[in-house]
């Protein structure tokens, strides 16, 4: 049998949680297989949704809806996937550096990196260089993330990298950096992996680095 | 015309006490919500949110003093906050410089602390020095320490600065009390002032806590200013904006009055838009100068002095857009009546950039805006019946009395701007505000004044050894 999975398109496109999770219910339930549902449903939604942003027809706030969408949707496709055939592109560790409480541009590349299909370990604001090692060491996590508003706060980035260095994990994980004062010339200088200006460029990036797609 | 009815402004002040009231403000220091839930006020402990009990919202904000002076170390630059005047000031703390002359951006280095404040000490229009930008060649133990020292070289205007720590803080209150010739001195007329700004949306960091009763105790006038980004930070409307700010700043007025009653307390606004086409910082945007401006009314409300913002434009260089986006705010900021404008001077793409020629550049602006602030003045002499009727119909003024007389009042005199007939232009070499500006940056920073005498150079440099130079 065939299902319908233009509606699952539209209501991820629209941003609308309750009608795309309806449509995938509605498709599960119909017998629907579900990397079908994924794959013609859910990621042709967002390819669309990526060439709209791209052409300036949707603003992020829309965008960040949509791919807020696709993930309740790829939660209940979960459970109907044999154990380990959705696998994630990797596992991103992020945080705002020691002092910096300012979480929006953080958090905005949490969500864009989540909608790509990464597994994000949100460590959340003011996260000591040694917060970070632990967690590294204990989730080996294929990215760290660290984000600085203040030129101020920029300086523990570098505190972190050295921190990763002393603790033997540095080559184990790619860093990457970013937050309004921050320079692809300063993470070169600091020794990070990678610079994003923004949260669309982050995720290309973070792909980049893991050479996925 | 009026940008914001009496009746708006009501709606948006009914809705910034229901947002204390009912959603309160996150403080961040366990000691000091205790201290604010003792007093009265609901506490939320597991979220360490406090919720602001209406009555006592309202007598700590009546204790907040509606006039007060920000000291110049030279008095003919004392600056009256809620006396009507307007003044117009630069903003910091960026990161960057670009150096038009080689034609690149740098990091921002102590000798530019040194140097913006030998520009605005040079610049009339520009009333108030604050501290330009990061110095990444000084070292955090004494930072402070180091980079108000070279404000207070470099000019005898009020400073102003940000400082990251409670330690910097006790720095540089001790080089001020120094420099004043003792606490009391600077006690009596303090002419350094301290930003501590709420983190939005309604937040306050532990350590901004400190520094604000740092300040207060010691007399050093504040800032409480929150940045709301309109779309990101706080919501995508204006008015809803408005009403988040108005909360943030309130509670932190509230603070400061309640560590130390009557402490000299600015009601801060420093709005801006987020452009959500691609999420960039729009501090140029016009929705932004709107929202700083119905601020101005805000605190009026509260008969508090406003730390207000114009002058800020997303342009990457001194061109085009940062003339009309600055012109149009300041302008805005100042026809409000705004006590002290901050980042009116100096800046580019979207307060992370300054150049030196901007502030030159600027000066020239907030000119244009002081005269227009002086308004036309009308007097029997003014109105000039006499030299009309002297004249008489088909002569010309060039002679008369009146228009020497009168020549210099009435008229601004641009240093910048170009007024000359064409052919001229073209043999001056086709001057453009930017090479003449270009070129009055060389003049001003070719041998700048140091502003603090060498005995107090001597004195200062034996009690603080950590003291080094750009």
């Amino acid at each position: 049998m065939t299902i319908d999975l233009n509606p699952l398109s539209e209501a991820v496109i629209k941003g609308n949680i309750q009608a795309a999770t309806q449509e995938t219910q509605k498709a599960l339930d119909g017998g629907g297989d579900p990397q079908t549902i994924l794959d013609q449903g859910l990621i042709a939604a967002m390819d669309i949704v990526g060439q709209r942003f791209a052409a300036g027809a949707m603003f992020v706030p829309q965008m960040l809806r949509s791919a807020k969408t696709m993930q309740a949707c790829v939660a209940l496709l979960k459970p109907a996937f044999q154990a380990g055939t959705v696998s994630s592109k990797g596992t991103v560790v992020m945080g705002t550096v020691k002092a910096d409480l300012h979480d929006i541009g953080k958090n905005l590349v949490a969500m864009m990196l989540e909608g790509a299909g990464f597994t994000i370990i949100d460590m959340g604001v003011d996260v000591l260089p040694e917060a970070f090692v632990q967690t590294v060491s204990e989730k080996s996590p294929e990215i760290l993330g660290m984000s600085a508003l203040l030129s101020t706060t920029m300086p523990a980035m570098k505190a972190t990298i050295d921190a990763l260095k002393d603790a033997g994990l540095r080559d184990k994980v790619k860093v990457m950096i970013g937050g309004a004062p921050v320079t692809a010339k300063f993470a070169g200088e600091i020794g990070a992996d990678r610079y994003a200006p923004d949260a669309g460029s982050a995720v290309a990036a973070a792909k980049e680095l893991l050479q996925t797609s | 015309m009026q940008l914001i009815s009496e009746a708006q402004l009501s709606a948006i002040d009914k809705t910034a006490q229901r947002i204390l009231e009912r959603v309160g403000v996150k403080i961040l220091d366990p000691d000091v919500r205790d201290r604010l839930h003792a007093a009265g006020n609901p506490l939320d402990t597991a979220k360490g949110v406090v919720r602001f009990d209406p009555s006592w919202l309202e007598d700590h904000l009546a204790r907040a003093p509606s006039r007060f002076i920000l000291y110049g170390r030279n008095r003919r630059h004392d600056l009256e906050m809620g006396s009507g005047r307007v003044y117009f000031g630069n903003g910091g703390r960026v990161f960057q410089i670009h150096e038009m002359t080689e034609s690149r951006v740098r990091p921002t280095l102590l000798k530019d602390v040194a140097h913006t404040a030998a520009l605005v000490d040079a610049l009339d229009h520009i009333r108030f020095y604050i501290i330009a930008c990061q110095a990444y060649d000084l070292a955090p133990a004494h930072y402070h320490l180091n980079d108000f020292y070279q404000s207070f070289g470099h000019t005898t205007k009020h400073v102003m600065g940000g400082v990251d720590t409670l330690k910097g803080m006790r720095q540089m209150v001790a080089l001020a009390a120094a420099i004043a010739g003792g606490p009391q001195a600077l006690r009596d007329r303090p002419f350094v002032s301290v930003m501590a700004n709420p983190i939005s949306p309604l937040t306050l960091d532990a350590e901004t806590l400190r520094i604000m009763a740092f300040g207060a105790q010691n007399g050093i006038p504040l800032a409480v200013a929150p940045a709301p980004i309109a779309g990101a930070t706080a919501p995508a409307s204006l008015a809803g904006t408005l009403a988040q700010l108005h909360a943030e700043t309130l509670a932190g007025v509230a603070l400061v009055q309640f560590m130390t009653p009557g402490a000299p307390v600015m009601y801060g606004a420093v709005a801006s838009t987020m452009d959500l086409r691609g999420m960039d910082l729009a501090m140029g945007s016009v929705e932004s100068a709107m929202i700083n401006t119905a601020c101005v009314a805000l605190a009026r409300r509260y008969h508090l002095p406003i730390y207000a913002t114009a002058g800020l434009s997303d342009a990457k260089i001194t061109d085009i857009q940062a003339g009309f986006e600055k012109g149009v705010s300041n302008l805005l900021l100042g026809r409000a009546g705004a006590d002290f404008i901050h980042l009116a001077a100096g800046m580019l793409d979207s307060g992370n950039a300054i150049a030196y020629e901007q502030y030159v550049i600027d000066n020239e602006l907030l000119g244009m805006i002081e005269r227009i602030l002086r308004g036309i003045e009308v007097n029997e002499k003014t109105l000039g019946f006499d030299t009309i009727a002297q004249v008489g119909p088909g002569g010309n003024y060039i002679l008369a009395d009146h228009t020497v007389d009168h020549m210099l009042s009435e008229f601004f005199y641009p240093r910048l701007a170009v007024r000359e007939q064409f052919d001229r232009w073209v043999d001056l070499g086709r001057p453009t505000p930017l090479t003449k500006a270009k070129a009055l940056v060389d003049q001003h920073l070719k041998e700048p004044p140091f502003r603090l005498d060498p005995d107090t150079v001597d004195r200062l440099r034996k009690q603080f050894p950590q003291i080094v130079d750009p």
